[in-house]
């Protein structure tokens, strides 16, 4: 076998207008076939490195133009009578947060809940988590990579920063009393600390909460999800409708 | 694979080429729209949630 097909090649190339042995052409095309196999998959994991990182971002932006019309946004500000928050269905517009620190126009609309359906459509409200002003912890999820990024300079918070909520019911500013402070690991946590978002942080669920909170939480490291990052603030202010 | 499939497209080469084309669109198209939001969720790629 071996021999043979040693045999052809030298044929082969001594007589250049012969055909190939036909053995020499079986193994030349599967190793074609599987060059272009591999060729392929080398293809489709680029392709798939586009769609996370640009792809993603198309279909959100696309669902928060229909979030905003739905708050029914006039220069920035919510104008008709939005539904009240507890009548809310998952997936439904919340209301708009603004984060100074990530730009002055930066500006996105919170879907109510955090499943990847809702997410994936802007910020998400954790459904067990109290309405922005009440006593006890509002928390918003956020990607930081792909579906439009609106977290991606998360890192980057402070503690001092200014985090704007605004509904149907008012605007509320909370002041971040922990942040990751420019540490691109500060404030990581595991995927199950949910401790973070309890009514008082670190007190279980049970615990009466007596001060009006803000939690922000997002992935780590940016490009996975092996961990989360976390910021979280007091109410300083703000006025209801 | 690819020069088997340009084989056996019908028509005269740029007939061939546009069908060609068109047939890797359309995959990718198939890829972006289901194939690749499949594969997110399956490998757990972008969770932001705690708990």
């Amino acid at each position: 076998m071996h021999r043979k097909a040693a045999r052809g090649r030298r044929k082969a190339s001594r007589r250049k207008t012969q055909q190939p042995a036909p053995q020499r052409n079986v193994v030349a095309l599967i190793a074609g076939g599987v060059g272009e196999l591999m060729l392929t998959a080398g293809a489709v994991v680029l392709l798939f490195v586009v769609y996370t990182l640009w792809g993603t971002g198309i279909q959100t932006a696309n669902a928060q133009d229909d979030l905003r019309d739905q708050l029914g946004l006039d220069a920035g500000q919510i104008e008709k009578d939005p539904i009240p928050l507890d009548e809310l269905e998952v997936g439904d517009a919340y209301g708009i947060i603004r984060i100074p620190r990530f730009g002055e126009d930066w500006e996105w609309i919170i879907v109510q809940g955090t499943e990847d359906a809702d997410l994936k459509n802007g910020p998400g409200h954790y459904l067990d988590t109290v309405d922005p002003g009440a006593v006890g912890n509002f928390s918003i999820a956020g990607h930081r990579s792909g579906h439009g990024e609106p977290f991606a300079q998360f890192p980057e918070l402070q503690v001092g920063d200014i985090i704007e909520i605004e509904t149907a019911t008012g605007t509320y500013l909370y002041e971040l009393d922990s942040a990751p402070n420019g540490d691109p690991d500060g404030n990581r946590i595991g995927i199950r600390d949910s401790w973070v978002v309890d009514p008082v942080p670190g007190e279980g669920d049970e615990a009466e909460a007596t001060e009006r909170r803000i939690t922000l939480t997002t992935c780590w490291p940016r490009w996975g999800s092996s961990h989360r990052m976390y910021a979280t603030g007091i109410l300083i202010g703000g006025e209801e409708v | 694979m690819y020069a088997w499939i340009w084989r056996h497209l019908p028509g005269p080469w740029p007939v061939r080429l546009l069908i060609y084309l068109i047939l890797i669109a359309a995959i990718v198209y198939a890829l972006f729209i289901w194939v690749f939001p499949w594969a997110e969720d399956a490998f757990n790629i972008s969770e932001v949630t705690v708990g």
